[in-house]
């Protein structure tokens, strides 16, 4: 008994100083979005490795606050992110259903295909993804920024596998009383795959979130950058060494709603890999 | 009654108005630069490239000459690749910042608009343009563009570090060497006389390594590259490298120093030379004045001659409109009108620190009453660009990383240069 409370102690211990070494960085750039530029441009260590934001300013988050279209560009995230997420979500568990589900014909060819999309890198698509764009006028438009990642190879596959998963006898309960395939589809197995459509869901808005070359090439007018292709527009040519504090004022600012979102719905987030990942 | 003559008056209010809206013509405008962290202020009151930029365009912009502009903002690091996107999508601003290094490569497209015949009824007199900068914007004898600046290597120096080694003359100007056997003589009496480094320099990240040895070669007379010919494998080449290479086998510099990590040993006090751009000399004038940094007396000096020719590496930001612009006669006229504007202030452009372009700036007294303006003055008749390379960029990668093969990981010379040599004529054929 003595031995293995040791032990979890050693572990207790070893993990508190993993996650420590994973928050230094964070408060790193807290710290160093609260001091001066003209410090940070001789300095990045000046009080305790530079752990400890001294002397203390805002004027860093003040300047990204203020810049004229800061509130626009979070705007603008949101609904790239949130309707990229619905909609990837409405998607992927309709296919993901009729892949697990529904016996059409071509289904063993369709579904290899969809996954085949997996191996194909973002960076092939590309340019003609880009240039079609162009053609039909969609760049800077909200439609632009979502409609390219709505196709998640990686979503399909999960809801198939989820709703393969779903005892048959479930969906079968259902139709002999007297349930369509609709109502089984949206009473039944959508509400039996929220662990799944969390884990989706989370992993899309992340990435919507964070994206940066997509917007950067589709959206050239200020006014339809999402947060992270305008905060970078507001870096001046050497910010990372006469501008620090406001790169990293910018990091704290864009990184403040996944971090919320973490903290929401971290239950969801940690039990739904855990699930996806027991697949 | 009444009402209809009410309506009258006001249709005719917004008839006579008409016009006035009718004539006012909106323009694009796509740059770097990052933004102004004091909107609104005025050109003579702007400090630093964000804002002065944006003063000069605000100021056109505000101006009643029935032009509108909108500037369209993105970071330095990924701007040509949103700048060719946008090419690509028949969307480009209607007039845009570019390096001179970029000229080649879009004017061989015929992407950019063919300027040469427009700038003198535009009221830019091309012939007040130095040398240097008109060859910047001119490709196979066309003009495609009006240059905004020179920026060229200098060596920042701390005259109190070289003071106490002694290499201050009389003057108050630093002692620089004229060899690369000199340069090592003055690191050993800086490194004796203080401890610190003799120079810094990003080489482990920017190619400012790559833009020394450039320099270093034409000091003896060679061309790294140019006319489809590779010549990175020359005695020339070797001779530039192993000249930096000596400084970190001795100790006198780093090659571990990313941007600001240079900066930093420079204005802490650790280094007496920093290699970087005219684009910091302000910067690093105003942070010698703050007492709370170690560098106290800072001079801007020319890159000095260690081989026989003096030269330095220079680039130029100009401004180009693209071809696309010259289909709308309206936009293309506006266009012309604001890079008219730009050229006019570019005295103001350079309280940037960077090198005015204009011979009657050059030689005004409000130039020469810049901060340090006067201990580089000899820089713009050193300051050579590269020879144009419709793949420039890649070009520099390619030795970027070899030369910090070198200094970093230990790669022979020979090997590296040979290696870049053909990857470099790769990109030439």
């Amino acid at each position: 008994m003595v031995g293995n409370r040791a032990a979890r102690r050693i572990v207790v211990i070893v993990l508190m100083l993993a996650a420590a070494l994973w928050v230094v960085p964070i408060v790193w750039m807290v710290s160093m979005a609260l001091q001066p530029n003209d410090l940070l441009a001789r300095t990045t260590s000046n009080v305790a490795w530079g752990l400890i934001p001294w002397p203390f300013t805002l004027d860093n988050l003040g300047f990204v606050l203020s810049s004229g279209l800061t509130p626009r560009w979070f705007l603008n995230s949101a609904i790239v992110a949130l309707g990229m997420t619905s909609l990837v979500l409405v998607l992927s568990s309709m296919a993901g259903y009729a892949f697990a589900r529904i016996p059409f014909p071509g289904r063993r060819l369709l579904y290899p295909l969809v996954l085949a999309g997996l191996v194909i890198p973002e960076q092939a698509i590309f340019i003609p993804l880009y240039t079609m764009f162009a053609e039909w006028g969609w760049h800077n438009g909200y439609f632009a920024l979502i409609a390219p990642r709505l196709a998640v190879p990686i979503g399909v596959f999960l809801m198939t596998q989820f709703f393969r998963g779903i005892p048959d006898y479930i969906e079968e309960a259902a139709t002999l009383d007297g349930a369509g395939r609709w109502t089984v589809f949206t009473r039944i197995m959508l509400p039996l795959s929220i662990p799944a459509l969390s884990t989706l869901a989370i992993l899309t808005f992340l990435y919507a979130w964070n994206d940066y070359l997509w917007p950067l090439v589709s959206a050239s007018r200020p006014e339809m950058f999402t947060i992270t292709l305008g905060l970078a527009s507001l870096q001046t040519n050497f910010a990372q060494s006469e501008g620090l504090g406001r790169v990293m004022a910018s990091g704290v600012l864009a990184s403040l709603p996944v971090v919320l979102l973490f903290l929401l719905f971290q239950r969801q987030v940690v039990r739904g890999i855990a699930m996806g990942s027991g697949k | 009654m009444r009402r209809p003559h009410v309506l009258s008056i006001l249709l005719a209010l917004l008839l006579a108005a008409a016009p006035a809206f009718a004539q006012e013509t909106t323009i694009t405008l796509g740059r770097f630069f990052g933004a102004c962290d004091t909107p609104g202020v005025s050109i003579a009151d702007a400090v630093g490239e964000p804002c002065i930029i944006q003063a000069i365009v605000d100021a056109f912009d505000a101006a009643d000459n029935g032009v509108r502009v909108e500037t369209l903002p993105t970071d330095w690091g990924n701007y040509y690749d949103q700048i060719k996107a946008s090419y690509a999508a028949g969307n480009a601003p209607s007039v845009h910042v570019m390096h001179s290094s970029a000229i080649p490569e879009f004017a061989s497209l015929g992407a950019l608009a063919d300027l040469s015949e427009h700038l003198a009824a535009a009221g830019i007199d091309t012939s007040d343009w130095e040398a240097t900068a008109r060859d910047a914007v001119t490709y196979d004898g066309r003009v495609y563009g009006v240059p905004m600046d020179a920026h060229a290597n200098l060596w920042h120096v701390n005259l109190e570090l070289m003071a106490a080694a002694g290499l201050v003359d009389d003057d108050g100007a630093p002692i620089l060497p004229s060899s690369p056997e000199e340069m090592l003589e003055h690191a050993a009496m800086v490194r004796d006389a203080t401890g610190a480094s003799y120079l810094a320099a990003d080489f482990a990240e920017f190619p400012i390594g790559v833009r020394l040895v450039m320099a270093l070669a034409w000091q003896q007379g060679a061309e790294l590259f140019g006319d489809g010919v590779s010549n990175v494998n020359s005695p020339e080449a070797v001779r530039a490298v192993e000249t930096i290479v000596a400084l970190f086998d001795g100790g006198f510099a780093d090659p571990r120093l990313n941007y600001a990590d240079s900066q930093q040993a420079f204005l802490d006090g650790e280094s007496a030379i920093l290699v970087n751009g005219t684009w910091v000399v302000d910067f690093y004038g105003a942070q010698a004045a703050n007492t709370n940094v170690a560098l106290t007396d800072y001079y801007a000096a020319d890159f000095p001659t260690l081989f026989d020719t003096p030269a330095t590496w220079a680039s130029n930001h100009l401004w180009a409109i693209p071809v696309t612009t010259q289909r709308d006669p309206e936009k293309f006229d506006a266009a012309l009108e604001l890079l008219a504007w730009i050229n006019d202030q570019n005295l103001a452009w350079s309280r940037t620190g960077h090198l005015s372009v204009r011979t009657s700036v050059l030689e005004s007294d409000a130039y020469a009453a810049l901060p340090h303006r006067d201990e580089y003055a000899g820089t713009i008749e050193i300051a050579r660009d590269v020879q144009p390379v419709v793949r420039y960029d890649a070009v520099q990668d390619v030795l970027n990383r070899e030369l910090q093969a070198i200094w970093l990981t230990g790669k022979p010379i020979a090997q590296a240069l040979a290696d870049a040599d053909a990857q470099v004529q790769d990109l030439l054929d």
